[in-house]
């Protein structure tokens, strides 16, 4: 093989080219992101009655316990990291096994929010649909799709685990891992700006 | 990555972080739901809280969980220019909107 394309190398930044693409990939989403922040900033504030109004109908109960869903499968996801590394695969199974398990709570517990929502009419094109409801399906509905991709290796990892060899590639659940972190990191701000920022006369007309 | 001493305490401890400035943001949250509209200091103050809060756990996750505080300078600085604009971004955007609808 000639030197031009012996990929085996180490990179001349010294980061392992995997992570460096996964942290590039997700500046990338923080745009995306960014995108539906700022919107949301500068039509609140336009809208403050419609804004309130709307996140007073909002569960802030369940979306507290999906925060806490969230904080414990990130938590689980870096253990996993951890004991692969020590070459643990049995515990690896049980933390990225446990992680999965924390997005399909999630995921669940979205659904009922969402099934309540349907069922108030609040969808966009229903009849009690506001543009507040637009941010909080988009902004929701974006996040809740990148916890069902990121599960999808996620997945994968879990049933590879249990070959003979068990699973074989800490890097690869080390990437991952970046980006389950950053899927959570977003669900943060998204948690207070869409459930937690009531006015009080829209928080007392809510309930 | 095999330098470093055995990391799960300081994960532990960045988990019971987060759980606690969760409690701490909707406690803040709802204790700050006193009358108020936009355009005031109350309001002001109860979206600050909420974004600074929000702020801080990002940085605990960032710096522990993705392994931040085991990488490289220019891993680090590769990483901080977005998250700086990213969070300049929401300040900016909140304080400009703020000042805006304030007669």
């Amino acid at each position: 093989m000639s030197s031009a394309l012996n990929l085996a190398h180490e990179p001349l930044t010294k980061i392992p080219s995997g992570k460096l693409a996964m942290w590039a990939f997700l500046a990338s989403e923080l745009m995306f992101f960014s995108g539906f922040f700022g919107a949301f900033i500068v039509l609140r504030s336009g809208n403050y009655d419609v804004f309130g109004a709307g996140s007073a109908m909002l569960d802030w109960k369940l979306a507290t316990l999906n925060t806490f869903i969230l904080i414990g499968s990130s938590l689980t996801m870096a253990l996993s990291i951890y004991h692969l590394e020590k070459k643990n695969n049995n515990m690896f199974r049980l933390f990225i096994g446990l992680t999965t398990l924390g997005g399909f709570g999630f995921l669940i517990v979205k659904w009922i929010e969402y099934s309540a929502k349907f069922h108030h009419g609040l969808f966009p094109g229903q009849e009690h649909h506001t543009l507040f409801f637009s941010f909080y399906f988009l902004m929701t509905g974006f996040h809740a799709v990148h916890v069902i991709a990121g599960m999808i290796p996620m997945g994968y990892m879990f049933f590879r685990s249990f070959s003979k060899d068990g699973y074989p590639y800490p890097w690869k659940v080390e990437t991952l891992g970046l980006y389950w972190h950053f899927v959570d990191l977003m669900w943060i701000f998204i948690f207070p700006a869409l459930y937690l920022m009531i006015p009080y006369h829209a928080a007392v007309a809510g309930h | 990555m095999s330098d470093h001493a055995n990391p799960i305490p300081s994960y532990m401890k960045v988990f019971y972080a987060l759980l606690s400035l969760t409690v701490l943001t909707v406690v803040a949250a709802k204790l700050l739901e006193f009358p108020h509209s936009w355009g005031t200091p109350g309001d002001m103050l109860h979206v600050s809280i909420g974004v600074v809060i929000a702020v801080v756990k990002v940085l605990c996750v960032m710096y522990i969980f993705m392994h931040l505080k085991f990488d490289s300078k220019l891993l680090r600085a590769f990483v901080a220019i977005p998250v700086a604009l990213f969070i300049a971004m929401i300040f900016g955007l909140m304080f400009l909107e703020h000042f805006s609808y304030t007669h």
